[in-house]
């Protein structure tokens, strides 16, 4: 009796304690907002029961229901968990990378509310309303289940799945694929543009968090063996998010706190409040929903961040400063204005360097006008235009390696969308855009990053929740840690690539003077040194040529010109930078090419010195 | 062929009652940014709250009137003790919509909590029936429909031709642009708030009177149509709202003479799922 109870809480807690990890795993760490979580948990519970449960013919004939494969454990267990994973993967054109995040949600919502109706109505599938029922536990004809004995084992059982559960997500969230997953739930834009494929991170954590809930499914069913459309209505998602709100989005532990705290809670509550009395029918269930709603809001409002909020992950300076080994940064020196002596960015390319990766797509083309050094990067007759507004208008013009050329023209004259066209964050409307004399017009903006086409942004762009250094590491290429399996593979698999990527991190930030930041979350930053965390950044891309959108803007005047002197230095290794900037004192010191567009057009290019003597330049911008 | 009439009579009633519900939805989003999921519970609200001044022995068409302040005060403050706060503070629209679904829990089941958990009906005559081409319509569903008709006319005044209107749509379509051209973009939501709350609250009861019997879950599945109905003109645009609740409306009663009645929202939910995959600015938004 007693005993019965604790197991009942016990598979519970490890069932909701297991979703509530798949659905912190979609929420708090990829921030995938997946308002149709229970659908996967229903999956699997349905999976499991037709998988355990005998032809319906056998079993007394009295519930319809497809499969009745009478199949023996684990394979109930296994099937929920697949079928969990595998029907969410065409979520993924939801929450894929055009739709607001918003939106998906609630096309998620939708689909629960309205794929619990069908299964509602639709009797022969799996039963319909009334559900299936007397679906045989794990092992039921080898050992007696009625034993206090088979339950704890159970239990036990249970409760071991959820531990396995919470290594597996802690083990990928601590891997650098675990921080992309994080850069793109702070910035999806941005993580776009550093070479993240964003479709396939959400699909992976949807089919993860998918398999993780379906797995809770089937455990839950083969423990109370039933399972209807009343255990899975919409507003469950609800709680298991309010649970993941309050427990701390982004921290397991929070995620299986929350899962004690809201959905066991309400269950052990709500036994306790007397039933029989004078109270009307549904008064406390309503009740329970109207308090899981307000734990909700006022969470949100009061602690937004949860009990127990995101660890924050110290990485380098910190570790290597207590040890007092600085060895590896020690090569790099504190050279102020030498910035020749070491190199910044180890794939930059000079003449000597190997010769950059092939690009893989377009055709072949060769650069049209000879000069001292070849066009790494033209656009062709590119236009854009915004529901009849032409922001830029058939622009053609070249950036040649190895040169800081400059981006100049009054607001409105199209040089952001320029810029975003030629790193793919914005589609052309008509033209060509070609890149070490391949087209890569139709090239999304990760794969573009990934050719060492990196871009910067004009608006503040930093991942707010990464610390300064995991901001500058979650750009590096080519981490093996960077992708599923190399997560699943473990530190010991990415721990070279990884400190290799420190070094770097750590030689740069010293360079840029932020090395006392390197562990402070970059959304507490100023505007000046997230700037810099910015252009960092893009470094660590190991970019061939980096498109900078006003890099300098709220930059104090003296930074600035250091930013430039590390640029030219950068450029001289053959690094390519095109900069938009405003600041004309800039251009003049450092830009060379300068492009002057207004109203969507390339007005002029020749050095700042030129450019002044030009009549129609001088009135479109540097007057006025 | 006379079911196919009738389903079109029950279909004009329905995208009636949607449209009314639509196009309040569509302004809201559009003009203050939440996306509102709360709105089907609002409306319930008023749904019963109509109830219980009909129980009282007062005409349903008064209680209507009462509904219709009821929610219109509500949503002001709905606004400006929820959602306001929360996007003054920087909310991520995430968050607003995870709010708006606390909110809707909040609302849904505390109208349950009070209510109970059973269907109720107003007490109302339905006049005499009206033949008009082979379509059999009741006094009440044509009053139903004529509602609906006052009310998109009205849109239709309120956003061409009126300050305000102009107002709404400088403020749906860049906020802080509208405030730095002398627009009290505050006030223009508040305002946004009031009228839109009312058609929330006039949709609440007139789908309560043309559905016959509800309850306090009533409206989940009526809010797959009116969002299908918003998504299919487009989020934010009042005229993509009036098209998609009568596309919406017609198709789902239609196809409830044919298939299983309780299947008639797989239509809106199949509409609503291809918009937001294919083109989630709707048919008369812009391209992205």
């Amino acid at each position: 009796m007693n005993s019965y109870y604790i197991i009942n809480l016990l598979i519970y807690a490890a069932v909701d304690a297991m979703a509530c990890l798949g659905l912190n795993q979609q929420f708090g760490i990829a921030g995938i907002t997946n308002f149709g979580f229970i659908i996967f948990q229903a999956a699997g519970g349905y999976a499991a029961a037709i998988l355990a449960l005998p032809d319906q013919s056998a079993n007394g004939a009295f519930q319809t229901y497809i499969g009745g494969w009478n199949l023996p454990f684990p394979i109930p267990w296994i099937g929920a968990a697949v079928v969990g994973g595998v029907i969410a993967l065409p979520f993924t054109f939801l929450v894929g990378r055009r739709l607001r995040g918003d939106f998906a949600a609630v096309g998620l919502l939708v689909t629960a509310v309205l794929l619990n109706l069908l299964v509602q109505n639709y009797r022969p599938l799996l039963n319909g309303d009334a559900g299936l029922s007397l679906i045989p536990q794990p092992l039921q004809g080898v050992y007696n289940n009625q034993t206090s004995g088979y339950q704890w084992t159970l239990t036990a059982g249970a409760i071991l799945v959820c531990g396995a559960v919470f290594w597996f997500v802690r083990r990928i969230t601590a891997s650098p694929y675990g921080r992309s997953l994080r850069a793109m739930r702070d910035n999806d834009a941005v993580a776009d543009s550093l070479g993240k494929n964003l479709i396939s991170l959400r699909a992976a954590m949807l089919v993860t968090g998918g398999a993780i809930a379906g797995l809770s499914g089937g455990i839950l069913v083969s423990y109370i063996t039933t399972w209807s459309p009343a255990a899975w209505g919409y507003a469950e998602t609800v709680v298991l998010f309010a649970a993941v709100i309050i427990g701390g989005a982004g921290n397991h532990v929070g995620a299986v706190l929350g899962a004690i705290l809201v959905p066991v809670g309400f269950e052990e509550v709500t036994r306790y409040i007397p039933t029989s009395n004078n109270l009307p029918p549904n008064l406390i269930p309503s009740l329970e929903w109207v308090a899981i709603g307000l734990l909700i809001v006022i969470f949100l409002w009061v602690r937004p961040q949860g009990i127990l909020p995101e660890r924050k992950r110290v990485i380098g300076i910190a570790r290597a400063q207590s040890a007092s080994a600085r060895a590896a940064p020690a090569a790099a020196g504190p050279t102020p204005d030498g910035a020749a002596s070491a190199p910044l960015v180890v794939a930059a390319p000079d003449a000597a360097a190997p010769a950059p990766p092939p690009v893989p797509v377009g055709r072949p083309r060769t650069p049209l006008a000879p000069g001292p050094s070849p066009v790494v990067l033209e656009a062709v007759n590119v236009s854009r235009e915004f529901g009849g507004v032409r922001a830029v208008i058939d622009v053609s013009f070249g950036v040649r390696r190895g040169t800081l050329t400059g981006l100049i023209g009054p607001n409105g004259a199209g040089k952001s969308t320029l810029l975003a066209m030629l790193a793919g964050t914005l589609r052309v409307s008509s033209g060509h855009v070609y890149y070490q004399a391949n087209d890569i017009t139709g090239l999304p903006a990760y794969r573009r990053a990934r050719l060492g086409l990196v871009r910067t942004f004009q608006l503040a762009s930093e991942f707010k929740r990464l610390t300064v250094m995991e901001n500058l590491l979650s750009a590096v290429p080519g981490n093996r840690g960077d992708s599923f399996r190399g997560a699943l593979a473990g530190r010991r698999y990415w721990r070279g690539d990884e400190s290799a990527s420190i070094a770097r991190a750590e030689a740069l930030l010293e360079r840029f003077g932020l090395d006392g930041l390197a562990n402070s979350y970059a959304g507490d930053l100023s505007g000046g040194q997230r700037r810099l965390v910015e252009i960092m950044r893009a470094l660590m891309a190991e970019p061939q040529v980096l498109l900078l959108d006003e890099p300098m803007a709220g930059v104090h005047p003296n930074l600035a010109r250091r930013i430039g002197n590390e640029l030219v230095a950068l450029c001289a290794e053959g690094l390519t930078v095109l900069m938009v900037e405003h600041e004309l004192a800039i251009m003049d010191e450092f830009c060379d090419p300068v492009v002057a567009m207004a109203e969507g057009a390339v007005l002029a290019e020749g050095t700042m010195a030129e450019l002044r003597s030009r009549t129609e330049v001088v009135e479109a911008y540097l007057v006025g | 062929m006379t079911i196919f009439l009738a389903s079109v009579g029950f279909g004009l009633v329905t995208a009636s009652v949607l449209a009314v519900a639509a196009v309040g939805f569509t302004l809201q989003f559009g003009v203050t940014d939440v996306l509102n999921l709360a709105y089907g519970a609002v409306m319930i609200a008023g749904a019963f709250l109509a109830y219980v001044i009909n129980q009282a022995g007062v005409n349903v068409w008064i209680g209507l009137v009462v509904a219709v302040v009821a929610c219109s005060a509500g949503s002001v403050l709905l606004n400006s003790g929820v959602y306001s706060p929360f996007q003054r503070r920087g909310a991520s629209p995430i968050t607003m919509v995870i709010v708006s679904l606390g909110m809707t829990l909040i609302i849904e089941f505390g109208v349950q909590a009070i209510a109970g958990g059973t269907s109720v009906s107003y007490t109302l005559s339905e006049g005499p029936s009206v033949h008009a081409g082979g379509l059999v319509l009741t006094t009440v569903q044509l009053v139903v429909i004529g509602l609906s008709i006052v009310v998109m006319a009205g849109t239709h005044v309120l956003l061409r031709y009126t300050r305000l209107g102009k107002a709404m749509r400088a403020t749906a379509a860049n906020k802080s642009l509208a405030r730095n051209c002398g627009i009290r973009t505050s006030r223009v939501i508040t305002i946004t708030w009031a009228l839109t709350g009312a058609l929330c609250g006039l949709a609440g009861v007139i789908f309560a009177i043309d559905a016959g019997s509800f309850d306090a879950t009533a409206t989940d599945l009526f809010l797959i149509m009116i969002l299908a109905a918003v998504f299919l003109g487009g989020p934010g645009q009042a005229y993509g709202a009036m098209l998609g609740a009568v596309v919406i409306g017609l198709a789902t009663e239609i196809s409830a003479a044919y298939i299983t009645p309780s299947y008639k929202y797989v239509v809106a939910f199949v509409v609503l799922l291809a918009m937001l995959g294919v083109r989630p600015a709707g048919l008369l938004g812009a391209t992205p």
